[in-house]
């Protein structure tokens, strides 16, 4: 296998990436206009705090570039042994057959543009709401915890924190991935056919590429945009994505979500930002970890789980044995 | 101008550049005709070595017999029943052919068998194995048998209460069992063989073609293209075996259609039909036996080397594997044809409508499918696991509206229905046919592809491979 520079740069030329080159654009247009016309900051003031170095080229930064660069490969080796959405699809494909006995076809009762904007919205729908869970388990069983720190230990945002992942989280993120869009193309393929398109901007989903275009790069980083109370419910603003990294005691396991706050609001999780806020990121000081070493970000978490989970088996009456050994 | 005169060596190489742009554009394509004769024993008067009569008849034969299969008025029929196995298993001279007729300007040469060749059957020529696809474990000959004897007493060859189409399911299996097993079981396979009719010998006593050369031409003959197939293009090929396009078919111009060399029959018109849709099948056939006709041509009469023979043998491999696609592409298509023909039964079933014709047109596109399916067992080359898979996807019978289905055939040599199969799990039966059909055969031209739009929009999802954290 081949380990180069290829692997991983097409991110920045796929609109279907949040650090595509024209995500990363207007989030600096944005960043900018929010600190001239919001904040009122002078223009200089602005640059700074823009391309702060110790945004970019902190450890913890540095940590981030080594992690991307290394899950890319990762991936490649572990992708053709994940679930497939294609497998998930024929799957649900075939048992919605044997469901409603045969096939009725419903793509005569709708106009096929209403087809496409109601199978681009469920997806986007379904797949934030499935992000919401998977993250929400991922703080709060101990196990997923022990890997999801690693997102975790960063202590100065940026837009490749995005990629501050461990593998084992990656292969999580890629299951999910595969059973939301595996689910909703076979559901909707089973009853509107060739009618079901998606809705694209750029090849990228219409919300995917809103989302991204509006600045989801924002949410890592120290640009505290935060939007309107109400408006804080339905959508998470970058603001509320930084309280969700903060190692403040009121802060521990707010907003989950991740285009959508509404979950958080269903679900009890929520916390609405505060102006001029002071955050510090990071993990909570009792929690011994080795910060930004490849030890830390990839070992550690392993050697964690292992006691979890052998912690977790010894209370099983019929593995008593574990104790004694 | 004036510079290729001045300068020689630059005129020569301008003549070589053009003659070879003339050569590329105006080059006759190559034929499967006129190959001269190579064996030494023989003193005759003939110049072309090039002999698969008898081929042709038997597709002229298969053609009639499936338009005799669709001619019964719902009672038991001697007559038909006697006059079908004489286009199957008798030998008699004066028999008609029955298709292909002349159609308007579409004249057709020969009116009688025997004008192609005479004293032929197919029976002879059946694949003796066991048909495991069929019920009631029978050879392929008594499958054969069996059905002529269904399809003189059903109504113009179809049967509502098992959904056997006969005509489909004759034609079908008999291009597999006759044509493609003979091809590639026996000529192209123990016929190759180093001892087995070798080249430095004829094929038979007295023979103007050597033992390889005629094994060879049988081959070409079963595969069913006309002699002048790579001149044709795929809608032409496939125009031809419906009677059209006179102007292309007529390959010697005389104003009448050869039935020895100008017509397209069996598996050439569906590797054709699928060759619509992008795929090569007819010109990788043709053009294999061409080149495989040629080496031996080549050999003039000697026994062939290992090498030529390592050569033939490429080949063959190329005819077979995608003989076997062309085969499969068909079940293929037919399956979704199944598919598409539930959803219409369905819909017609629950605003009570009549089904009787959507029903016939669902258990035509079976037999074919189960024809196709059943012709792939006879290559002599055991499909293992799919093999079985594609039986059990199938069955023995298109599931009928109140779920019953073929199950066996009983002591007196009636088909039996039973079972309670619904129409949304036959409906998944083809949907995984048709991958197990695709992924066996690595198949390119996947007609009626049930799910290929669904794979199409998995893909403009793009990749969930990345590590992304939210």
């Amino acid at each position: 296998m081949q380990l180069s520079i290829g692997e991983w740069l097409p991110a920045f030329f796929n609109p279907q990436k949040r650090i595509f080159w024209g995500y990363m654009l207007s989030s600096i247009f944005i960043a900018f206009l929010w600190l001239r016309l919001v904040k009122k900051t002078n223009l200089i003031s602005c640059v700074k705090q823009i391309f702060d170095p110790q945004v970019w080229i902190s450890r913890s930064a540095m940590a981030d570039y080594k992690v991307m660069m290394i899950n890319t490969v990762l991936m490649v080796i572990l992708s053709p042994r994940l679930l497939a959405k294609a497998t998930v699809a024929y799957l649900v494909f075939d048992s919605m057959h044997l469901l409603f006995d045969g096939r009725p076809f419903l793509s005569t009762i709708l106009p096929q543009w209403m087809i496409a904007l109601s199978f681009t919205m469920f997806l986007f729908l379904l797949d934030d709401f499935a992000r919401y869970w998977l993250h929400r388990w991922l703080h709060k069983v101990p196990i997923l915890w022990s890997f999801h720190k690693v997102h975790h230990s960063a202590t100065v945002l940026n837009p490749f924190t995005v990629f501050r992942t461990h593998p084992i989280e990656g292969v999580l993120f890629s299951i999910r991935s595969a059973l939301v869009q595996g689910f909703t193309t076979a559901v909707f393929f089973f009853f509107f056919g060739d009618k079901v398109t998606l809705l694209m901007v750029l090849g990228a989903s219409v919300f995917t590429f809103t989302f991204n275009f509006l600045g989801s790069n924002l949410r890592h980083s120290p640009v505290s945009i935060q939007y309107w109370r109400n408006l804080e419910r339905i959508v998470m603003s970058p603001a509320q994505h930084q309280i969700h990294h903060s190692n403040a005691k009121e802060h521990i396991d707010k907003n989950f979500g991740v285009a959508l706050s509404v979950w958080d609001w269903m679900f009890g999780t929520l916390s609405l930002s505060k102006a001029d806020e002071k955050l510090r990121f990071g993990l909570s000081e009792e929690q011994s970890y080795k910060l930004h070493t490849l030890e830390g970000l990839y070992i550690t978490p392993l050697k964690q789980a292992t006691e979890i989970f052998l912690r977790f088996v010894s209370r099983i009456p019929h593995f008593q044995f574990f104790k004694n050994t | 101008m004036k510079i290729l005169l001045t300068r020689p060596g630059l005129s020569f190489s301008f003549i070589i550049a053009i003659s070879l742009i003339f050569g590329c554009v105006f080059a006759k394509p190559k034929m499967y005709s006129s190959f001269p004769v190579t064996e030494k024993s023989y003193n005759g008067s003939k110049k072309d070595s090039t002999s698969y009569t008898g081929q042709m008849a038997r597709h002229v034969l298969h053609n009639s017999l499936k338009k005799l299969a669709g001619k019964g008025n719902g009672k038991p029929n001697s007559a038909l029943k006697a006059k079908m196995l004489s286009y199957y298993s008798g030998k008699d001279a004066g028999r008609e052919i029955i298709d292909p007729t002349s159609k308007g300007d579409f004249k057709i040469k020969q009116t009688m068998v025997d004008q192609i060749s005479k004293g032929k059957n197919l029976k002879g020529k059946t694949y003796k194995g066991i048909i495991n696809g069929f019920p009631g474990q029978m050879t392929g000959p008594e499958v054969f048998e069996f059905m002529i004897d269904k399809a003189s007493s059903s109504n113009k060859g179809f049967d509502p209460l098992t959904g056997y189409n006969y005509p489909q399911l004759i034609s079908k299996f008999m291009m597999g069992a006759v044509f493609y097993s003979q091809a590639v079981d026996n000529y192209l396979d123990e016929k190759m063989g180093a001892d087995n009719k070798p080249n430095n010998k004829p094929y038979k006593k007295g023979a103007h073609y050597t033992g390889k050369e005629h094994s060879w031409d049988e081959a070409f003959g079963y595969f069913g293209a006309p002699a002048h197939a790579m001149a044709l293009s795929a809608k032409q090929a496939y125009g031809i075996a419906k009677k059209k396009d006179m102007k292309v078919a007529d390959a010697n111009g005389d104003g009448m259609i050869d039935l020895y060399t100008e017509m397209t029959y069996a598996h050439a018109y569906y590797a054709a039909d699928s060759d619509k849709a992008g795929t090569k099948y007819m010109h990788t056939i043709v053009g294999a036996f061409i080149k495989g006709r040629q080496l031996i041509t080549e050999a003039n009469g000697a026994a062939l080397t290992d090498q030529q023979r390592a050569q033939l043998m490429g080949y063959v491999k190329t005819i077979k594997s995608n003989w076997a696609q062309v085969i499969a592409e068909a079940a293929f298509k037919y399956a979704g044809s199944c598919y598409k023909d539930l959803e219409k039964l369905r819909t017609i079933v629950e605003s009570n409508g009549d089904a009787s014709k959507a029903f016939a047109a669902y258990g035509k596109h079976w037999g074919e499918l189960k024809g196709f399916l059943m012709a792939l067992e006879t290559s002599g080359r055991d499909l293992g696991e799919a093999g079985v898979r594609m039986n059990r996807l199938v069955g023995f019978g298109p599931v009928l509206l109140g779920g019953g289905q073929v199950t066996g055939i009983d002591s007196n040599g009636n088909l039996q229905t039973g079972g309670n199969r619904s129409m949304g799990e036959y409906q998944v039966h083809m949907i995984k046919l048709q991958k197990l059909l695709g992924d066996t055969f690595s198949l390119k031209a996947r007609k009626n592809d049930v799910t290929s739009n669904m794979a199409g929009l998995l893909e403009t999802l793009g990749s969930s491979l990345a590590a992304e954290n939210d």
